[in-house]
């Protein structure tokens, strides 16, 4: 018998030296050891049980966490606007698929989970999907298609999507998953074309716009120089077209800059056409056309833009002015070519609009000038350059009734510039507001001190009229040179009405209240529209000089001028000739009944000293007063 | 090297074997804190042997041959051939302190001939890491440091150490083995299972566990022991020591036992800093697995002893005060393991404590243990 080592141990120690075995102090022992064992293994049961509890706790915890990972997880794969499915590596079997993803198969996920590409899809679909997933997954590098046509779905084949799928490997390495993403990217495709267009193209017109045709004006000159050809460069502006918006207003005047586009287009017959601003056109012709197929298509332009333009009731008349430059002999860089495109413009412009220019080197020389006198023209008036001259204005019998003042320049190096040269630059760069109050108050000023009561007439600009406040800067001129307001006469031409017509009118009625009378100059020329005369009360009418210098030879300039007195002698408006040179204009003026009359038979304009004798001025006690 | 063995009881005074031809260089010697109190035993001791070393503690438990008594103080006297001894001791003023306290240690032992170093600490009051980390700081990892804390039954309360006076509170010894003929073996296992969840040591101060998965330990303890065991508390909760993770180093075993309770605050305090931060996992053990790693440490000792010596081997067995509570009557079981593994050559000694000091197998480094069965074998070579 084999007794338990314990035991041994407790009989031991309860046995004396004799041999006597103490019962009591054995069943001590061996109680205390059922004892410690009991509570040994009362501890361990605890230990086991509060540790299985707490293991399946954790346990919970942890599952409830995963639970809700892959809930979140859920939530955005169902809700990310990109499809998204999985598969069984082993036979395609559809096992996920979102929301996105319903859309893009067109059909409910019910359908589509547990089945196979080969029950969804037709033959030969299934057959590339198959081949698709068997390549992923044999070789475990993910697929990537960018922007191809959609293959599958409801959509058909108008959608462009990017697609990946990749393969996701079990625990052991094994292949398991496939996982493919499809996103629909049409929108974005769209979007960047979209943006590039706008880029490119004009948004009114939908012409391509100054870069774009920077781009192919480049482009054209590369393949030029490589293939030795000439191409046509031709820069075009739209005349007269501000006037369209400022008669109708912008809606109707977009409208007409629409069809003008139009027809450019249609005439241009497949040359590039681009707008690279406000009314300015640019067209590049094709390679090696000739010179006068170019002049031909030009002219075409011009009649085109010509005709009547008609948008919603609204007529308009627009001109167009064309100016060429020609490769390799106008320019052989893109900067040449244009510059001197827009000379020929200028040329055209200047010749009376409506016209086509080819560039002259001559052209170059006088916009530079141009350009020189423009500038030179701002100091003028800091370096008092600018004089006012005074051209008496008298009855047909002679008495001095009053005179014009008119500005002049007298430029440090070139001399008196005529003014219908600077006049138009001051006009382009606003300047001529600046000039022409300076030359008001000058002329008020001026006559102001003389002792005899006579008129001064001073032209206004239609720019003035556009711009500032010009009636208040009258108003300030005649309180500050303390000219009464009957003796000063404004000049205008039509051209301040052709604008906003409405606006002038009122400021002419308002200059008007004020006791300053308002005269029409240049009758006779430009529209000289009846209905101006009917709309303002003008008090005078100034016949242009051109039908008096051609009294003698023309018949018809006798009749206008005889109409024209006639007419405003039945609307009971004095008129003026400008103009009167010979005794024998003056005749035939007085005979019709002309009121009053100025040009060098009366004198020319001068520095008002010459013309103090007039104004009441004894010389000899002004010079030592 | 030879042996003196010698015990002492209540009864019958001292009774020992052969006296020593030679005056012995050491003399070591464990007994209760009641029976060491006083210093009655130190002072016979002292006049036994006027000449030598004599350094004791206080213990939760002396081992003397196969035998655990409570009451019997056991002592040897060791005589060493050609082996130097040199004994320092110092009063340990703070906690905080130990770490240098092992530093000026090592300093006053450091030689080129220091063979090992065997320690004997209070063992309440100081933080045993710092101490040997402080030590092996000074010596480098090539000195061998073993010893233990002293222990105070399973009350906790107060632990002696004496060092050539009368065992004292707060007193640290270290002994220095000088020599080419020492030898120095240890083995060190303790038989652990770490079961239950891990855990987050959500708030701690030093060896202070304010809040384990931001529940007080007291509570999880009192839960795991039953209300009654919990009652007996810190004793009772040496049944459950804390198994510490290292993240940096997986393989250092760290296992922390239960010193002290604060009820009302619902904290423990452990017989080492336990991090904050950390992860901890609950431990267990049962009496067989127990008893084999007493075996495991046995055999590394055995193992690591080299094979020509001359005279008598010194085996002091250096057990955790918690695997007595788990064992209880068979507590002998390991240390007949140890013995098993040892052979009968060895004359054993040794004491239950607070913390086992002993480089484990893992790492080789020297550290302070709780939960675990170090051996530690000295001899000389044959000259």
């Amino acid at each position: 018998m084999t007794m338990h080592r314990l035991l041994a141990r407790q009989l031991r120690q309860s046995t004396d030296e004799s041999g006597q075995v103490d019962m009591t102090r054995l069943v001590e022992l061996v109680s205390a050891a059922y004892e410690e064992s009991d509570r040994d293994r009362r501890r361990t049961d605890r230990a086991i049980k509060l540790m299985i509890e707490e293991l399946e706790q954790t346990h919970k915890r942890a599952e409830q966490d995963l639970l809700r990972a892959r809930e979140f997880l859920d939530s955005i794969i169902e809700n990310i606007p990109i499809a998204v499915f999985a598969k069984d590596a082993r036979d395609s079997r559809y096992i996920l698929l979102n929301r996105a993803g319903e859309e893009y198969y067109g059909m409910p996920r019910e359908e589509m989970l547990g089945k196979t590409p080969e029950q969804l899809f037709p033959d030969d679909i299934a057959r590339v999907v198959h081949e698709q997933d068997r390549r992923v997954v044999d070789s475990g590098t993910p697929m990537v298609l960018e922007g191809h046509l959609l293959e599958v779905g409801v959509h058909g084949h108008d959608r462009v999507v990017n697609s990946r799928k990749l393969l996701v490997r079990d625990g052991n390495g094994a292949p398991q998953y496939l996982v493919g993403v499809i996103e629909d990217v049409t929108e974005r495709i769209t979007n960047e074309a979209r943006i590039s267009h706008l880029a490119h193209h004009d948004a009114l017109t939908d012409l391509p716009n100054r870069s774009a045709f920077n781009e192919a004006l480049t482009e054209r000159l590369e393949h030029a120089q490589e293939a030795s050809t000439s191409f046509a460069v031709l820069s075009l502006d739209l005349d007269r077209f501000k006037d369209v918006n400022d008669v109708f207003g912008h809606p109707v005047g977009d409208m007409m800059m629409r069809a003008a586009a139009e027809r450019l287009v249609t005439e241009a017959d497949g040359a590039f056409v681009a707008r690279i601003g406000g009314d300015e056109f640019m067209i590049l012709m094709p390679d090696d056309i000739r010179r006068e197929d170019v002049l031909s298509l030009a002219e075409r332009l011009v009649e085109a833009i010509g005709t009547e333009l008609e948008v919603d009731d609204y007529l308009s008349h627009v001109g167009l002015s064309v100016g060429i430059a020609v490769y390799p002999d106008d320019g052989v860089d893109a900067a040449t070519l244009l510059a001197n495109a827009d000379s020929a413009l200028y040329r055209a412009k200047r010749e009376g609009r409506g016209r086509v220019c080819f560039f002259e080197t001559e052209m170059d020389r006088e916009l530079r000038d141009r350009r020189l006198l423009q500038h030179d023209l701002r100091q003028a008036m800091e370096q008092n350059q600018l004089l006012v001259y005074f051209q008496p204005q008298a009855r047909m019998d002679g008495e001095i009734i009053g005179f014009e003042a008119l500005v002049r320049w007298n430029h440090p190096t070139r001399g008196f510039v005529p003014p219908d040269q600077f006049i138009p630059l001051a006009e382009e760069n606003g300047l001529i507001i600046e000039i022409g109050e300076w030359v008001l108050r000058e002329a008020c000023r001026e006559a102001a001190s003389w002792p005899r009561p006579l008129q001064v007439a001073v032209n206004l600009s239609p720019v003035q009229f556009q711009a500032g406040d010009l009636e208040r800067s009258i108003h300030q001129i005649l309180l500050e040179t303390g000219l009464a307001p009957t003796r000063l006469e404004v000049e205008i031409t039509e051209g301040v009405l052709i604008g906003d017509f409405t606006r002038a009118l009122s400021l002419l009625r308002r200059l008007k209240a004020l006791g300053i009378r308002i005269a029409m100059d240049d009758f006779g020329t430009g529209y000289s529209s009846l209905s101006y005369l009917q709309s303002f009360p003008f008090d005078k009418i100034k016949i242009d000089r051109s039908f008096i210098l051609n009294l003698e030879a023309t018949p018809q300039s006798a009749e206008i001028v005889r109409a024209v007195l006639s007419l405003a002698h039945a609307l009971q408006i004095p008129v003026v000739a400008e103009g009167v040179e010979t005794e024998a204009q003056r005749a035939f003026l007085e005979g019709e009944a002309c009121e009053e009359m100025q040009g060098y038979l009366i004198g020319r304009p001068e520095p008002i000293e010459r013309y103090f004798d007039l104004i009441g001025i004894n010389v000899e006690r002004r010079r030592y007063a | 090297m030879q042996i003196q063995y010698r015990h002492w009881n209540a009864a019958h005074g001292w009774r020992g074997g052969n006296a020593l031809r030679e005056p012995p260089q050491l003399v070591l010697y464990f007994g209760s804190r009641e029976g060491l109190a006083g210093g009655e035993r130190y002072r016979e001791l002292r006049n036994f042997y006027p000449d030598s070393h004599v350094v004791g503690c206080s213990t939760g438990g002396q081992i003397h041959g196969d035998d655990i008594a409570d009451d019997v103080i056991v002592a040897v006297a060791l005589h060493f051939a050609t082996t130097q001894v040199r004994v320092v001791n110092e009063t340990i003023e703070s906690r905080a302190a130990s770490r240098l306290c092992g530093m000026r240690f090592a300093r006053q032992l450091a030689a080129p001939d220091l063979a090992g170093v065997f320690v004997l600490s209070e063992g309440l009051s100081v933080n045993g890491s710092e101490l040997i980390a402080g030590m092996t700081e000074v010596l480098g990892p090539d000195v061998l440091v073993t010893g233990g804390l002293a222990g105070d039954g399973t009350r906790m309360e107060q632990t002696l150490v004496g060092a050539d006076g009368e065992p004292q509170p707060n007193r640290i010894a270290a002994i220095g083995f000088y020599g080419a003929s020492f030898r120095f073996a240890h083995g060190c296992a303790g038989g652990w299972d770490v079961f239950g969840p891990r855990r987050k040591v959500t708030k701690s101060d030093g060896p202070v566990v304010l809040e384990l998965d931001g529940e007080p330990p007291v509570d999880l303890y009192t839960r795991y022991l039953g209300e009654e065991e919990a009652a007996a508390m810190p004793g009772s909760g040496l049944a459950f020591p804390l198994r510490i993770h290292d993240e940096a180093e997986p393989e250092r075993q760290i296992v922390r036992s239960v010193f002290a309770v604060d009820r009302d605050a619902g904290t423990l305090t452990f017989g080492g800093d336990i991090p904050e931060g950390c992860t901890a996992q609950l431990m267990r053990a049962n009496f067989d697995s127990l008893a084999a790693g007493a075996g495991e440490a046995g055999r590394q000792a055995r193992n690591a002893l080299a094979d020509e010596i001359a005279g008598d081997k010194l085996a002091i067995l250096v057990s955790c005060t918690g695997r007595r509570k788990v064992m209880g009557q068979r507590t002998q079981d390991e240390l007949d393991a140890v013995a098993a593994e040892l052979g009968d050559d060895v004359t054993r000694i040794g004491f239950y404590s607070y913390g086992e000091i002993a480089p484990p197998a893992a790492t080789g480094r020297c550290e302070l243990h709780n939960q675990t069965m170090t051996v530690t074998v000295i001899a000389e070579a044959a000259a």
